[in-house]
């Protein structure tokens, strides 16, 4: 393990600070058809639910200008469905693997949490509330302290594992979310999830979308996923997972330097598969032309103080 | 940019991402252009039916690569073709590569159009830009079936300009029954008029005594898929691509006259492997299957169209 580039996120060993993001990568499968998978930091899976999800009806997926519109809506197995489909590939990877869970109820939150707690291995859960392409739960829970210290106390009390809460963008103060969070007993933060976009279709003269809102994604977010880092580390002591739009080295040097400990790649695997490790070798050789000794100095240093 | 170097499957596919050099980007027609690609791996392993995904743009708009079915491709030059209708910004740009430039291509892609060893008389019906991936199955089916009448193709064009590949069609054994929408050339309305028409004058009589097995060639089948005897020159299979309207009319004048079909899906997407569940189509056994991953090729009653 390469000591300059390794960190550790609230107990969560990895070799380098490039993950990827839920609902980008699958169950990692997929991917590991381009490259070893093994060379992540670390894999967040598909946002998992107490029972099977179907998903929205399609149109699924809308370009925008440098970004993607999605409204997939968290198809996914459910939870025993991961457990005797997809964990046991999973389990056999040396990295360190986090299941992004989802909940229309918090009763569902805590269900779920303890039920993937048993999975000897798994590194930690990372609580989507935030998802904005549900009916129930998702994003409403991501939007209020109240209801986000509600869930995330929920998942604390049913698990002994890490427990990283991922917020929304689509809120007016994400410090006062993450502040909730923290106190309510996450031990990280990841963010950001989707913000909150649009289209229309000028012919039927419809929105594109059948919930009419759907999460915008890419390049196109980025400096908005950037400032709400810089404002999350400057309100909690935790560990910050940052994402959104990252889509090269630079890129990831940027988040870190925000304040972020990791960051996780997500739309940009949909274009070049290869983007994580793209990144990983470029981080590593700006920490070598930097002269810098430990990622650990780079996390947040371009604040002020 | 270099080329990179091809990636292997750990699993039933390989998937090559790589940089491939443009033989060939002619235009055909107004917006229809035909490009030929130098990638040795992807031709020695396509099927009809199957796509390869193009970054048109080496920036980040549009973000988003293009899936574009296979045309043909030929193993002894190592070519693949690809014909394509300028609908927005990607293929904009694709129109204007010139020879020698390269493309960053990703495939092949997805699950082709299978060719049960019992066929006796495919038909094959197509529409406009979809007529292109039943080029490289007329010629599947020639190689496989060495027949004076390899079957019939049914295919319709806006008008006599947009047409293409017919010599191709007749070439490789089918009868052509051509039809334009303006009636510049071959008969004037739909397709599946013609279709609808054949199976009618011929009055189909499935003699389910003579029921063969339809053991594959190439690509799967599910196992219920019968192909039954009929008269001389009944049509036994039916294959289409083209626009949704046309492919839910081949559907169901199919499931009227008994005759299995094979639908070739377009689906909006992002990644094109399976990881973002974007391209959703409605299973008729309910919930979603996806056109990158489980198709583009359905049988049709797997489908709701």
């Amino acid at each position: 393990m390469d000591n300059k580039f390794s960190i550790d996120i609230c107990g969560i060993p990895m070799k380098n600070p490039v993950m990827v993001a839920s609902g980008t990568f699958s169950f990692g499968e997929e991917y590991a058809k381009f490259y070893d998978i093994n060379k992540l930091g670390a894999i967040v899976t598909k946002g998992l639910t107490l029972e099977p999800k179907t998903g929205n009806p399609p149109p699924r997926i809308y370009e925008t200008p440098a970004g993607i519109l999605n409204s997939i809506g968290l198809e996914n197995p459910g939870v025993e469905a991961f457990i005797t489909e997809e964990w046991p590939h999973l389990s056999k990877l040396s990295i360190p693997v986090i299941a992004n869970i989802d909940g229309d109820t918090v009763e569902d939150y805590h269900k779920i949490a303890w039920r993937l707690s048993s999975l000897e291995g798994l590194a930690a859960l990372e609580v989507n509330i935030s998802c904005p392409n549900v009916e129930k739960g998702g994003m409403a829970f991501g939007q209020d302290p109240e209801s986000a210290r509600e869930v995330i106390k929920a998942v604390r009390e049913a698990t002994h594992l890490p427990v990283i809460a991922k917020l929304s963008p689509n809120v007016t103060s994400v410090q006062k979310i993450a502040e909730a969070a923290v106190s309510a007993g996450a031990d990280a933060i990841s963010l950001i999830n989707t913000l909150l976009g649009m289209a229309i279709d000028i012919n039927k003269k419809k929105p594109v979308f059948h919930r009419t809102f759907a999460g915008l994604s890419g390049p196109a977010v980025k400096p908005i996923a950037l400032r709400m880092v810089w404002e999350v580390y400057k309100a909690v002591k935790v560990p910050i997972i940052g994402m959104g739009g990252i889509t090269s080295w630079q890129d990831a040097v940027e988040f870190i330097l925000a304040g972020a400990s990791a960051v996780a790649v997500g739309t940009a695997s949909f274009v070049d598969p290869l983007t994580p490790l793209h990144i990983i070798a470029g981080f590593k050789q700006y920490l070598a032309d930097q002269g810098i000794k430990s990622i650990g100095e780079l996390i947040g240093a371009a604040h002020p103080f | 940019m270099s080329k990179k170097s091809p990636i292997y499957s750990s699993h039933e596919n390989q998937i090559y991402l790589l940089d491939s050099k443009i033989e060939i980007n002619e235009q055909l027609s107004a917006d229809i252009y035909h490009m030929v690609l130098n990638c040795p791996e992807i031709a020695a392993t396509a099927k009809p039916g199957q796509f390869i995904h193009i970054r048109c743009s080496d920036g980040l708009s549009p973000l988003l690569r293009r899936p574009i079915s296979i045309a043909m491709a030929d193993i002894d030059t190592g070519t693949i073709e690809i014909i394509y209708r300028v609908v927005g910004e990607g293929t904009k740009i694709l129109a204007r590569k010139k020879k020698g430039e390269t493309l960053d291509i990703m495939g092949p892609l997805g699950k082709g159009f299978p060719i049960p060893e019992g066929i006796k008389f495919p038909a094959i019906v197509g529409g406009g830009i979809g007529v292109a991936p039943l080029l490289f199955l007329a010629k599947a089916i020639n190689t496989a079936n060495k027949r004076e009448t390899a079957g019939i193709i049914f295919a319709g064009f806006s008008s006599d300009d947009e047409t293409f590949g017919t010599f191709f069609m007749e070439d490789c054994g089918f009868k052509l029954e051509i039809c334009t929408d303006d009636g510049s050339r071959g008969y004037k309305g739909f397709p599946t008029d013609l279709l609808e028409k054949y199976i009618n004058d011929r009055k189909i009589e499935n003699d389910t005594a003579s029921v063969n097995s339809s053991k594959e060639i190439i690509g799967p089948m599910s196992p219920h898929v019968e192909i039954k005897a009929g008269g001389k020159n009944a049509i036994d299979i039916i294959y289409a691509c083209g626009p949704k309207p046309l492919l839910a009319k081949v559907k169901s004048i199919a499931a009227g006259a008994g005759i299995p079909a094979c639908l070739s899906l377009e689906e909006r997407m992002a990644c094109g492997v399976g990881a973002c569940l974007g391209c959703a189509v409605k299973s008729a056994e309910g919930g979603y299957m996806k056109v990158c991953k489980d198709g583009p090729v359905f049988e049709a009653s797997q489908v709701e169209i």
